[in-house]
């Protein structure tokens, strides 16, 4: 399946075009080693500030088949939120990461960061969306992340469109 | 709210790390010049609220399992059809 470049699908005029994206090799093994470990989001998401204890896990489509998806599951509440890595829908993706973000997710560099997209499903099942513009940038090690606001990005990127390749 | 008048040039301070300037004016636009410790998010309200909006519709209930396996299972028909089974 060809994906198509989040850079081109999204030209970003903020970011150094020089910077290697975010997505390191070792992406995929990351997530996985996060698999049923807890992870700690200091300030919370946007909008929901008090849970900031989750629980990682794959998310099981109940035919014992393997998708993308991650879940991302609120110790402090009700709540859960699928993830999916950008590497899924597109190639490239690029955010910009500054020191004081490494700092608080205590990492030594930008290549030590995992970025997971999360996943809003609705009603229309056709019409699931990805937010690009609000990644939840992850440290796989000391397993803090925090949610970044990227604005080059769309907030909701029809996930329908990206996996068929349409896009 | 807190309403403060300010002249072109002048600016406010918020706690004692942030800085808001206005640095021009034009018709009903203002430019805003904003100092603040860089961990600090600083977004234009529909950015934000935008997110918090979406983050919110993201934000599911135990039944989010059961609506993206129904998603894809419309996406991506090979996936063999079983029983949902409980979170």
């Amino acid at each position: 399946m060809l994906l198509s470049d989040c850079s081109q699908t999204f030209p970003t005029k903020t970011m150094n075009q020089s910077s290697e994206p975010v997505t390191a090799p070792g992406a995929a093994a990351a997530a996985i080693a996060l698999v049923e470990k807890e992870i700690l989001i200091p300030e919370g998401l946007l909008g929901f500030p008090d849970d900031q204890r989750f629980k990682f896990t794959r998310f099981d489509p109940g035919d014992g088949g393997e998708t993308p998806f991650f879940l991302l599951i609120s110790m402090d509440s009700e709540i859960s939120f699928a993830l999916v890595h950008p590497d899924s829908l597109c190639a490239g993706y690029r955010v910009p990461v500054i020191p004081e973000l490494l700092a608080r997710l205590e990492a030594a560099s930008e290549a030590e960061l995992l970025p997971l997209l999360i996943v809003t499903v609705r009603d229309r099942v056709e019409d699931t969306t990805v937010n690009l513009q609000g990644p939840l940038m992850i440290n796989p090690v000391s397993r803090r992340a925090v949610q970044l606001v990227v604005e080059d990005y769309p907030l909701r990127y029809p996930l329908l469109k990206s996996l068929a390749g349409e896009l | 709210m807190l309403i403060l008048s300010r002249k072109l040039g002048e600016s406010v301070t918020i706690g004692n790390d942030i800085l808001v300037k206005v640095v021009a004016v034009s018709g009903n636009q203002v430019r805003l010049g904003i100092e603040a410790p860089r961990e600090i998010r600083v977004l234009r309200e529909e950015i934000f609220n935008a997110m918090q909006e979406e983050n919110r519709a993201a934000a599911a209930a135990p039944d989010t399992n059961r609506r993206l396996g129904d998603a894809l299972k419309r996406l991506l028909p090979n996936v063999p059809d079983k029983n949902d089974e409980p979170k």
